[in-house]
């Protein structure tokens, strides 16, 4: 068997186990209450949004909705894959894998995509059927180009929480450090974020808070690169008209490549030396 | 019983370990390991691996098992005149090598024959592992959940592991913990039937006495080095612990030496509260009828078989309290020879 195939196969079986565990379970209606939730309540025509805010249209209720994947889906990301293989480790089952004849390498790309499908196929189901709500509500679809950036950014922000996990996972020795980890990074750039925006924006003297002060905007546009729910953020708006943070989407699509091989090279690197 | 399978030729692996300074906060050094390993296994052969706990067992079969990469040395690998023996790469290792590491805890709520699907896919063949679970004894426990089985079983679905994909070479590590009597007795006549179909194994354990009688060869391992390989009627003549026998007998302890006249070494003697107890050493086949001709009353003859700690004793020169201290020292200074210091 080629080693595509087995890539293949062993992230199906990763996949599938994770797909189908009691922690999936316990999940899914967290994720059900908070992506299309939130697309049925911000799709209300009705809705008023802090800042007089009202959705006007289908993509820009989507980028609102968005809110579900950054609080909810990422979460369930981090607590699918927190112990995608510390807990082999940490038993010894780490040990009879590593002594399979798969390239290391092989291993840890199978290890990521069946732990990166295992929280996207639901994610995307339920984006999905949030679509088809906004367009119940509002009689309005997404255009197919806002569909695909959409659908992209979800899968891109989740591989991301997905690969700072299992790089936590292959470095602690138990699970309390890599779940510890895994949530310090979520909270970090879900809530702390805007502290360190914050802090930045005081130290350079630029009016914190003013929402039309441009040098706030710009600031704010820019460390959002540097964190994975900012350049979440940033692919949507690159769909929305009224968006503008001073980054062009063409740096926001470089970044968010980096995100992605960094962390992936990373993951690999440790992989190919890691010792049961 | 003539082919050299596996050969390993200076072999060496040391692990990195942590030695952190405020200059060097993630600093690193070579740490504990193996030295120099020179090893030969031949096909259908069985291999047994001892030595006391950190002698360096499980990095040797770690290494065997293509999980360390050697830093120093080479390991060979041929399984016919076709393919002859040759520098090999982990990733060829690990194909021909069915590893069974030491106590897998073994958990979750996946069922055992999933569990053991889930490996079979990492070697890339659609593998119908009943058999294997069968073999193992597992069938009537394939739907069972990881979380539902004893250590005993558990221990048998890691043997299931290493068994997949027919290796030509199987490690075992410490493969009798946890099994019961019956399965022990069941695993040692799988092994020696693998053995007779070519497949070559080596056992790890930190105790002789459990395998003498399945093994053709022991490997004694110290500190990280093979001290001796051989057949263990070689190695008890080497270190001159054969031929010993222990007499126990009621009253004072008899002058053996006067009666049997310098055909014997006494290696121990001591009075106990119901008599006596002597070791001897001795080549002499008469040795029991000379006793009871001297009408000396014996209640227990017995041949004593040599064990791990006397083999490292004589191997290494030490007594028993300098092994001890030696096996918790962190410091790898080991020994090449008999009383002679690396």
């Amino acid at each position: 068997m080629s080693g595509y195939k087995k890539i293949r196969s062993v992230a199906m079986r990763h996949f599938s186990n994770k797909l189908f565990s009691v922690r999936m379970a316990i999940m899914l209606p967290i994720l059900i209450l908070f992506i299309p939730g939130m697309a049925w309540g911000f799709s209300d025509p009705k809705v008023m949004l802090p800042g007089g805010i009202t959705p006007s249209s289908a993509t820009e209720v989507m980028f609102y909705t968005s809110l579900g994947i950054v609080f909810g889906a990422t979460m369930c990301a981090v607590l699918l894959s927190f112990d995608g293989v510390s807990k082999d480790r940490a038993s010894g089952v780490l040990e009879i894998k590593l002594s399979q004849p798969m390239q290391r390498s092989h291993q840890s790309v199978a290890l990521v995509i069946g732990h990166w499908l295992a929280i996207l196929v639901p994610t995307w189901v339920l984006w999905a059927i949030s679509f088809v709500i906004v367009n119940y509500r509002m009689g309005d679809w997404p255009s197919l180009l806002d569909g695909i950036v959409s659908f992209s950014s979800v899968a891109l922000i989740l591989l991301w929480y997905v690969l700072f996990s299992l790089i936590a996972s292959s470095h602690a020795r138990e699970q309390g450090t890599s779940i510890a980890f895994g949530i310090g990074i979520w909270f970090l750039f879900t809530f702390l974020w805007a502290l360190v925006t914050t802090m930045v924006a005081f130290a350079s003297g630029v009016s914190i808070g003013e929402e039309n002060d441009p040098k706030w905007i710009d600031l704010e546009g820019i460390l959002d690169l540097f964190s994975p729910n900012g350049v979440f953020h940033h692919l949507l708006e690159t769909r929305l008209d009224d968006a503008e943070r001073g980054v062009s989407p063409l740096i926001t699509w470089t970044v968010a490549l980096i995100w992605s091989i960094l962390p992936w090279y990373w993951f690999n690197s440790r992989m190919n030396t890691i010792q049961p | 019983m003539s082919d050299v399978v596996l050969e390993l030729k200076d072999a060496a692996f040391r692990h990195s370990i942590s030695s952190r300074s405020l200059s060097k906060p993630f600093g690193k050094i070579q740490g504990t390991g193996i030295y120099s390993i020179n090893l030969k296994l031949r096909k259908g052969q069985i291999l047994g691996l001892v030595g006391p706990n950190g002698a360096g067992k499980t990095t040797l079969m770690r290494v065997l098992a293509g999980i360390f990469p050697i830093q120093k040395g080479e390991i060979m690998y041929g399984d016919s005149k076709t393919n002859p023996l040759l520098p090999t790469s982990e990733l060829t290792l690990r194909s021909v090598v069915g590893h069974m590491p030491e106590q897998v805890r073994w958990q979750g709520k996946v069922s055992v024959k999933r569990t053991l699907e889930d490996i079979a896919e990492m070697q890339g063949v659609a593998y119908r592992v009943d058999g294997i679970l069968t073999i193992v004894g597992l069938s009537e426990m394939k739907d069972s959940q990881l979380d539902q089985l004893s250590q005993g079983m558990r221990q048998r679905l890691t043997l299931a592991t290493a068994l997949l994909g027919s290796p030509k070479i199987l490690l075992l590590d410490e493969p009798f913990n946890g099994l019961d009597p019956v399965a022990i007795r069941a695993f040692e006549q799988l092994l020696q039937e693998l053995a007779m179909k070519g497949v070559s194994i080596i056992i790890s354990s930190h105790r002789v006495a459990g395998m003498v009688h399945i093994v053709d060869r022991l490997a004694l391992l110290h500190k990280g080095q093979l001290l001796i390989e051989g057949t263990l009627k070689d190695i008890e003549n080497e270190f001159e612990l054969d031929s010993r026998i222990e007499i126990q007998g009621p009253g004072k302890i008899p002058d053996f030496e006067k009666i049997l006249q310098g055909s014997i070494s006494i290696l121990e003697s001591q009075n106990t509260e119901h008599g006596w107890t002597v070791i001897i050493r001795t080549k002499d086949d008469s040795l029991l009828k000379k006793l009871v001709s001297s009408n000396i009353e014996i209640s227990t003859w017995k041949v004593k078989d040599a064990d791990i700690v006397e083999m490292i004793c004589a191997a290494t020169g030490q007594d028993l309290d300098e092994i001890g201290f030696g096996v918790v020292s962190s410091t790898m200074m080991p020994y090449k020879s008999r009383g002679e210091e690396e």
